[in-house]
């Protein structure tokens, strides 16, 4: 980041004539900084905090100074490790699996002629955002469960022959937890690249036709490249999310037997932290994803800046 | 932004849930403490009875509008919100001056809910925390002291002089009241509000009401019956024994160990009396005996494969199908909807409601898996915060609300007539009808106050015949018991669950539970770092020792783990509190 | 567009494609219909599970508990009023913030989108925010729903990507003619922006719509701007304890047709889940059926 700043003032000379020029940009940023203080910066006072023994009654600036203790506990503890290598991978798989299937369904939902059509499969497709995790959740363990419609199928079709308990086995369990998110999110996170697309020139498409394309050149050559800037954008701030890839879900499909990989960062907050009235513990937590999150994204953004690609900043 | 409402969503449905029970142990607080009492309190509770109703004759009987006191109180438990206009609310408010606007815990955890109050330093009127010490070394709230004092029969009939030497705090104030776990008058108990290992009413039967008295007799008449009986009626499989392990419920794998041993729910450990000594009792011989025996069923096949993967709504959804026989849980996690269900359903006439047994390792041993003692939890109950601006008229309305047998009536009955109809023995009944717009949401708020954080009693009430409770009229439950459920009790000589697990009646040590001390370690102290591994290692090896092909392979990998907790750390500490009560 | 011949491979396409769509459609409106049969289930029935798209045992009680909860039309307008005031609000704050960064010769664009990146990442825990609310005189009022989340990186970065996609001869024609900068992003950014401009909307319209957490925190004590949501999960709450609460115990005679959590939350579910999809089409047209940059080329 020091070095792109260097650089735009290298190769711009900040003249009197460019601020007076860029005078409404230069106010609108100021407010926003201003704003963004406020509401984003001035609460991170809290991250104090994560190096103390914080007591409500003491409050931020009385409570007990204990310097590193808290993060000593979390990174002496051997499931603090696994807890953060379940986040990571769940958050990876999310990220990678729930990216393709909307980028995939935005583009084929694009290629239905029918107005009418496309409109209805849009809308269906957005409505299981609308319900709680608790309640997607309860359906996909049902239709999971060992007599359940997944295992009735599966034996029907003569794939297995005795039932399989996919709750009790590890190796099941993120991808079902990507599956729930797909299923969940697929056509709520589609909405942006449909609304990318739209921005593609229809003409390009037209023009493609006379040469000859088929629809798979065409989605290759002009779709595509047309929402690549939005497909680098999302997958470069969700780089950064890949710590909070969640709670809910993990904590309603997860189950003693298959803890070990089940449980994630905020499950573990939960546990040792906010359940045991330690608001210091879940603050160092959280300053830890924080830092993690800034890492991936400073090193994901000077990727795509050498690649050449979109980026963050 | 959005992961934290997430998180704090997800909580919500979690401590919903939670905080319904504790920690298998204060929902016998919260919901309707069904339990005996001393003998020597309730002597004295039956004694004062007139010097109390004479007090509070005197008292001023109609408020207008203008004089009602308008108060705010939050309770950090999830919790039924009353209307603004609620009829009782009401009623209540023109007769004993006092109106309150409850509010709930919703979607926080009560640590959070307190901790936000704190610091923004604003507090309602009256508070219900389980997290009253936090607020008390904030300095939320005001000392109760003088105004106890003012009322002699409140205080002398509502707490031991002992128990109210447990409120008091180091600064030698009393600032809050639990209000709950006192029986007035006889007790009423009929249901057995605890854990046990539950067999439904038709496998009883079928068997020719045997005597079950440990766990190999217990599963011998399972097994007996599902051979002969493999499926229902109607053609549904039967199962034989199902396991919830969902979470924080997986108590019912857990703890069995300890009553199967003789010892009361002391929840986290077992206490010697004799030597007053804290004894694990997830290492116990018992346990051990108890998790071999699972584990020879598991592997015979009679325990349900679906048992460590079911969401507790699954659980609940098999047990109100009425194919499975029996299983280890607390009443009160799932009889309430499970019964409902079995009524609607007809499965009540076949049979399928459950009873306890009072299972032991051996034959012949005491059991104690009824607590009859009220447990009094010292950490939780009702204060005036340092905002109210008429504590006077505050605190006379908690008074009123223990003391005063028409507005307890007011507030658990109804509105005589209206509620409840009452013959001409005086005994109090209900309709089918006003049955159904009790237990009516609408009506609920519009009507239904119960002020249920304020104090109340269990037992009966003033006039000696009714329950100060509906759910404890024993009239009230004869009548909603089903014949094969009837027969089944009168086969053991039973009038009730209580009988039917027949626990030995004593007194617990005044340390009873101890779970009211573990609930509150934090990982400040190595106890309660370990405490908090133990129960993480638990809830992740108790299954595969159940499902261990070879048990002693799999109990000592479990033990492996479980003594890396260092319990030993946990153990200590909790030995250290009860030397307390040396 | 033309009609053409298509070729074998287009045929193949368009047939996976619809199968594709088709299996889609069914996955995801499963869970939808689902909740639709429950909600207008029996309570007690329903705690015995297995039901799927038809209700066993028919009852409008789910919904008449739902909507005769006390403040539900209070909160339902409080509702609108955040939705439609938080949006426009955002959306304005949003766009403006974006048009900024997106100017390619602003002297701070990089640094104030990284001001603004790392917002996403940061966090400072429900106390510190709860306090600075208190002292901005937010908690208490109306405004706390909508002046806290007003910017939001994640919009704004949407919004960004879109606008950096039209072509700069827009803006460098504009300024020739003399166009100052607002000029350029109220009459020639803007209008061009409508597609990403709906689909902020929309998220954002969503997130009030659904939230609920801020009235519980902030204004708890005060019932006169609570939101529809809040009043339904203290609904959901009350219906949670009560139906596993011995007071009901014997209560629920075999004709009665008792609520649960189950069919609450699945009505509630329904009864939130209208208004917004009414709202759909109308954004929804700027999405799918897209539109055309007037013959603008770089």
């Amino acid at each position: 980041m020091e070095q792109g700043v260097v650089k735009v003032k290298k190769d711009k000379k900040i003249t009197w004539k460019e601020v007076k020029r860029q005078k409404f940009l230069l106010v609108v940023s100021f407010f926003m900084v201003v704003y963004g203080i406020i509401f984003y910066y001035w609460p991170l006072t809290g991250w104090l905090m994560a190096f103390q023994n914080y007591k409500p009654k003491d409050g931020l600036l009385g409570s007990k100074f204990v310097g590193l203790a808290k993060f000593k506990f979390l990174f002496e503890d051997v499931t603090f490790l696994r807890v953060i290598r379940n986040t990571f991978c769940m958050g990876v798989l999310n990220l990678v699996t729930c990216t393709f299937m909307a980028i995939l369904f935005a583009i084929l939902l694009n290629e239905i002629r029918s107005t009418k059509a496309k409109k209805t499969v849009q809308t269906i497709s957005y409505l299981p955002h609308f319900l709680s995790w608790i309640i997607v959740t309860g359906i996909l363990h049902d239709a999971l469960s060992s007599s359940g419609i997944i295992n009735e199928l599966l034996m029907k079709f003569g794939f297995i022959d005795t039932s399989i308990d996919f709750f009790a086995h590890k190796e099941y369990f993120w991808p079902i937890v990507a599956f729930a998110n797909v299923w969940k999110e697929t056509g709520w996170n589609a909405i942006i690249y449909l609304a990318a697309i739209t921005s593609i020139d229809p003409c390009l498409y037209e023009a493609a036709s006379i040469d000859g394309a088929g629809r798979w050149a065409k989605i290759k050559y002009i779709t595509l490249p047309g929402i690549k800037p939005t497909i680098m954008i999302l997958l470069l701030m969700n780089v950064g999310n890949v710590l909070n890839a969640g709670f809910e879900v993990q904590y309603l499909l997860g189950n003693g037997l298959i803890k070990s990989v089940s449980d994630t960062i905020d499950i573990y907050v939960l546990t040792w932290g906010i359940s045991q009235n330690d608001f210091s513990l879940g603050t160092a937590a959280g300053i830890f994803k924080s830092v993690v999150s800034i890492a991936l994204i400073l090193i994901a953004n000077s990727v795509a800046k050498r690649m050449g690609e979109e980026r963050l900043f | 932004m959005k992961q934290k409402r997430l998180t704090a969503l997800l909580l919500g449905i979690v401590m919903t849930a939670s905080l319904l029970a504790g920690c298998g142990g204060s929902a016998s607080e919260t919901s309707g403490n069904d339990s005996a009492k001393s003998e020597s309190k309730t002597e004295a509770a039956a004694s004062s009875d007139e010097s109390a109703d004479a007090g509070s004759t005197e008292e001023k009987t109609s408020y207008s509008e203008d004089e009602i006191a308008d108060f705010t109180m939050f309770v950090t438990m999830p919790g039924s919100e009353i209307n603004d206009d609620n009829e009782i609310a009401q009623m209540i408010a023109e007769k004993w001056g006092v109106r309150i606007k409850e509010t709930w815990l919703t979607g926080q955890t009560a640590a959070e809910a307190t901790g936000t109050l704190i610091a923004s330093d604003e507090y309602p009127d009256y508070i219900d925390s389980d997290e009253m010490g936090l607020l008390y070394d904030a300095g939320a709230l005001i000392p109760l002291d003088e105004y106890i004092d003012q009322y002699p029969e409140f205080k002398e009939k509502w707490f031991t002089e002992e128990e109210w030497e447990k409120f008091r705090q180091p600064d030698g104030h009393i600032y809050w009241i639990n209000p709950f776990g006192n029986t007035k008058g006889e007790p009423t108990a009929t249901t057995h509000n605890d854990e046990a290992f539950w067999i439904q009413a038709r496998v009883l039967e079928w068997a020719g009401y045997p005597e079950i008295k440990t766990m190999d007799d217990y599963f011998k008449v399972i097994e007996d019956y599902i051979t002969a009986n493999p499926t229902m009626d109607d053609g549904t499989p039967n199962i034989a024994y199902t396991i919830l392990c969902e979470d924080w419920r997986y108590f019912c794998l857990e703890n069995a160990g300890q009553f199967l041993g003789g010892y009361p729910n002391d929840g986290s450990v077992i206490v010697d009396k004799s030597s007053m000594t804290i004894k694990d009792y997830n290492t116990s011989e018992d346990t051990v005996k108890y998790f071999k025996k699972l584990n020879e069923e598991y592997q015979k096949g009679f325990v349900d494969p679906e048992s460590f993967t079911q969401t507790y709504d699954e659980y609940i959804a098999k047990l109100s199908t009425g194919r499975v026989l029996g299983m280890v849980d607390q009443w009160w996690d799932f009889a309430y909807t499970v019964n409902d269900v079995f009524k609607q359903q007809g499965l009540d006439a076949k049979g399928c409601n459950y009873v306890p047994l009072g299972l032991t390792t051996e034959a012949g041993m005491e059991n104690r898996w009824h607590t009859y003692d009220d447990t009094v939890n010292q950490a939780s109950g009702i204060g005036i915060t340092v905002d109210c601006e008429d504590p006077e008229r505050a605190f006379k309305f908690i008074v009123d609300c223990a003391m005063d047998q028409e507005l307890h009536d007011l507030r658990f009955w109804g509105v005589k007539d209206v509620d409840y109809s009452v013959d001409d023995a005086g005994l109090f009944y209900r309709t089918d009808e006003q049955r159904m717009n009790w237990s009516d949401t609408a009506y609920q708020a519009s009507h239904r106050c119960q002020y249920s954080y304020l104090p109340q009693w269990g037992g009966t009430s003033d006039d000696g015949i009714n329950a100060n409770k509906p759910e404890e009229q024993p009239s009230e439950f004869q009548n909603d018991m089903a014949q094969p459920l009837k027969d089944c009790f009168a086969a053991y000589g039973a009038d009730n669950y209580v009988d039917m697990i027949g626990s030995v009646i004593e007194d617990n040590g005044p340390w009873f539970p101890m779970y009211s001390f573990s609930n509150n370690f934090t990982t400040e102290t190595p106890g309660g770092v370990a405490w908090a591994k133990m129960g993480e290692i638990k809830h992740e090896y108790l299954p595969k020792v159940v499902m261990a092909k070879d048990f002693d392979a799999g109990w000592d990998e479990y033990m492996e783990a479980y003594n890396a907790c260092k319990p030993e750390d946990f153990l200590s500490e909790m030995q250290a509190i009860l030397d307390t009560f040396k | 567009m033309k009609k053409r011949k298509t070729s074998l491979a287009d045929k193949i396409f368009v047939v996976f494609n619809t199968l594709f769509m088709i299996a889609f459609v069914v996955i995801t409106l499963y869970p939808v219909l689902n909740t639709l049969a429950i909600s207008f289930n029996d309570g007690i029935d329903a705690v015995r599970g297995g039901i799927y798209l038809w209700p066993r045992k028919f009852t409008l009680k789910n919904y008449i508990t739902v909507l005769s909860k006390e403040n539900m039309m209070r909160g339902a307008y409080i509702t609108v009023m955040r939705t439609i005031i938080g949006t426009v609000l955002s959306l304005v704050a949003n766009a403006l913030l974006a048009f900024v960064v997106s100017r390619k010769r602003f002297i701070f664009k990089s640094q104030l989108s990284l001001f603004w990146v790392i917002t996403m990442y940061v966090n400072g825990g429900l106390i510190p925010v709860f306090m600075l609310y208190k002292n901005l005189h937010l908690t208490g009022t109306f405004w706390v729903y909508v002046v806290p989340g007003a910017v939001s990186a994640f919009n704004m970065l949407v919004l960004r990507t879109y606008m950096q996609g039209l072509p700069d001869s827009l803006e460098e024609s504009a300024q020739l003619d003399g166009a100052g900068y607002w000029t350029i992003f109220s009459r020639i950014i803007s209008p061009l922006c409508k597609p990403v401009y709906a689909t902020v909307a929309l998220f954002v319209a969503v997130g009030q719509w659904n939230s609920w957490f801020d009235a519980m925190l902030y204004n708890r004590m005060k019932t006169e701007y609570t939101t529809l949501q809040y009043e339904l999960m203290k609904l959901l709450s009350s219906v949670m304890q009560q139906s596993g609460s011995a007071a009901n115990a014997s209560a629920a005679g075999a004709n009665s047709a008792a609520v649960t959590p189950i069919t609450v939350r699945s009505a509630a579910t329904i009864a939130t889940m209208l208004p917004i999809i009414c709202l759909y089409p109308f954004l929804q047209r700027y999405f799918v059926t897209g539109l055309t940059i007037g013959g603008v080329k770089e």
